[in-house]
């Protein structure tokens, strides 16, 4: 268990979430994406603590940053299906035309 | 401590349990005015018997989630605990934050009961899954709020040491309002009474309508495991735990389980259920602001006392 | 190898897999609980990690989050169960391309480059020291945090409240008609039962949404 493969396995999760985040029609599908990519961000960050920074506590506050983003994306996210859902009746990227005022 | 005391954790649970069932049939008989001796016997009868039965399934179910659901939700039971010490600086897992891992124990709960109403593809156990989550994450956030303002006075996260900031004073004195909060938890978390959203008879078993046989009997014991876990953690979070004067720690600590698993028992039987949009509403507008109270009560005492 | 390495190779595989699976599974429930597997193996390596609050509050965060987003699952998407095989995919040659491209250029970073080393300590009390930061030297930065998860709360509730900033919700939660501008294809409420269906709607309302969601895909 070095840094590198700490951040190697980080660089997979990120991979694997922009497959996800790019390839996905539905709206949920591609926010499954982007967290993903979020969690190999968090692994990054704490194999970054562990190894390299000497357990400074900033580092553990970026981690917990990181945590705040993932659920700030989620709630605006599922709030916007739901917005999007009662005006266009969609859930699928393709048949979302234009959020209308 | 060493992987021996995971026997004896499995042997606290199922005695626990077995308690648990015989309270709940003697209490459930004396509010309905029958014969509370005979009913004492009646949990192992209908588990015996219900072990016996066939297991009959739905169309299409999850079979894994359906019948792993019961597993799921008795090794939470066990995780949850081991962060409780069962005598001086003595748990099975001591994680300097070991309340974050009753939360954690605490919301997988809610996901182990929806996916054993989701797993069997039928319309009650969905109904009874969906209306559980909405009641049963807001109700973990006064659940964090007690547990928080009960780590105040300990200045740790970790069990050990808030039950060693007991040693004065328990904190169901000098914070009032944390084991009533807490016990509203536990009767979500162990499907009963009150917050009943899942299990409930309006929903004819809500989640467990389509379970039979033996993997009915399994979520029934592992309902029983988790209320035995949770009074555990009440107990030693609120009423001190394994302190007492003259009895062997783990002694006491079973002593004041007893009691508030008794107290649940109670609650489960003698308090109505709301309707669901109601519970929330009551979770949300009452219970959550209370637990601020509750918060800001337990760090004023915890500075000036 | 030490326990730890053992571990830590386990987890990391769980991590990756469960990623991967969550775009794989017809279920779309299924796919959010393999999305929280993946959470929780990182968590755990976390906990390896010796951060012991970081490892379980993801754990906590996660389950909590997945739930939901499972719970939206059987609410909105037509398939929730995966019963039929289904696979909603587009540029799907350029999504493998740019992640693999993506992995490899991280990847590539990681491994040229010449990474500090400077290990936390064992004894370090990891939980005490966040606690002292997060109140003490970083406090402006933990409450700007919590702002802007007021003003997510607010947004998501303005989103999404019943009286509609994109039309009441009842009428954007019924059905559309079966021809354009037509009745909805459901049960038309009748006037003041639009309140008892409202809170019916948690109990049988559903049931009649997701049932002919699934019909009109």
């Amino acid at each position: 268990m070095t840094l590198a493969s700490v951040l190697i396995v980080a660089a997979g999760l990120v991979g694997i979430g922009l497959y996800g985040a790019l390839s996905q029609q539905s709206f949920v599908m591609l926010m499954m994406g982007i967290e993903l990519m979020l969690n190999g961000a968090l692994l990054a960050t704490l194999g970054f603590w562990s190894f390299a920074l000497g357990g400074a506590p900033e580092v553990q506050l970026l981690a917990i940053l990181i945590m705040a983003v993932m659920a700030v994306e989620m709630a605006v996210g599922f709030a916007l299906v739901v917005a999007v859902y009662r005006a266009r009746q969609a859930d699928v990227i393709e048949s979302l035309g234009t959020l209308k005022e | 401590m060493s992987l021996a005391a995971i026997p004896a954790l499995l042997v606290f649970l199922a005695l626990g349990a077995a308690l648990a069932a015989v309270l709940d049939a003697m209490a459930r008989a004396a509010v309905a005015g029958a014969p509370v001796a005979q009913a004492a016997g009646a949990p192992f009868r209908v588990g015996r018997a219900l072990l016996a039965r066939q297991t009959i399934s739905t169309e299409a179910p999850d079979r894994a989630n359906w019948r792993l659901a019961p597993a799921w939700y008795g090794a939470l039971a066990a995780v949850g605990l081991s962060v409780v010490p069962f005598a001086d600086g003595l748990a099975l897992v001591q994680l300097p934050s070991g309340i974050v891992l009753w939360g954690a124990v605490e919301a997988l709960t809610v996901v182990v009961v929806f996916l054993h109403g989701w797993s069997p593809n039928a319309p009650f156990p969905l109904i009874g899954a969906y209306r559980y989550v909405a009641t049963g994450l807001p109700v973990m956030l006064p659940s964090m709020f007690a547990l928080i303002a009960a780590a105040l006075p300990a200045r740790s996260l970790d069990v050990v040491a808030i039950v060693e900031s007991q040693r004065g004073m328990w904190n169901l004195v000098r914070q009032p309002l944390g084991l009533p909060l807490f016990l509203i938890v536990g009767l979500s978390l162990t499907l009963r009474g009150p917050m009943d959203y899942a299990d409930s008879a309006d929903l004819s078993g809500g989640t467990s309508a389509e379970d039979s046989g033996a993997a009915r009997a399994l979520w029934q014991a592992a309902r029983l495991a988790m209320l035995v876990s949770f009074a555990a953690m009440g107990a030693t979070v609120f009423l001190g735990g394994h302190l007492g004067p003259v009895l062997p720690g783990p002694l006491w600590l079973a002593l004041k389980t007893a009691i508030v698993m008794a107290l649940l028992v109670a609650l489960t039987h003698l308090v109505p259920r709301m309707p669901v949009s109601r519970m929330v509403t009551l979770l949300w507008v009452v219970l959550l602001p209370l637990s601020f109270l509750h918060l800001l009560q337990a760090g004023l005492a915890a500075l000036w006392l | 190898m030490a326990v730890t390495d053992i571990l830590f190779i386990a987890l990391s595989a769980l991590a990756l897999w469960a990623g991967w699976r969550v775009f794989r599974v017809d279920s779309m429930v299924r796919a959010s609980f393999w999305l929280m597997l993946s959470f929780f193996a990182v968590g755990g390596i976390a906990l390896l990690l010796s951060a012991p609050y970081i490892g379980v509050a993801t754990v906590f965060m996660m389950a909590v989050e997945m739930m939901v987003m499972a719970l939206f699952m059987v609410m909105f998407m037509m398939n929730p169960a995966g019963l039929n095989p289904m696979q909603m995919v587009h540029q799907h040659r350029l999504s493998i391309a740019a992640g693999a491209l993506a992995f490899a250029g991280l990847a590539a970073a990681v491994l040229l480059t010449e990474l500090p080393s400077d290990p936390v300590a064992a004894d370090t009390r990891v939980v005490h020291d966040l606690g002292i930061e997060l109140l003490g030297s970083s406090m402006l930065i933990f409450e700007t945090a919590g702002v802007t998860l007021l003003a997510t709360m607010v947004a998501a509730v303005i989103l999404s409240a019943r009286s509609g900033r994109y039309g009441d919700a009842w009428e954007g939660a019924v059905p559309p008609g079966l021809e354009p501008g037509g009745t909805p294809a459901g049960r038309v409420p009748d006037e003041e039962g639009g309140h008892h269906a409202h809170h019916g709607h948690d109990d049988g309302g559903h049931g009649h949404g997701g049932h002919h969601h699934g019909g009109h895909a």
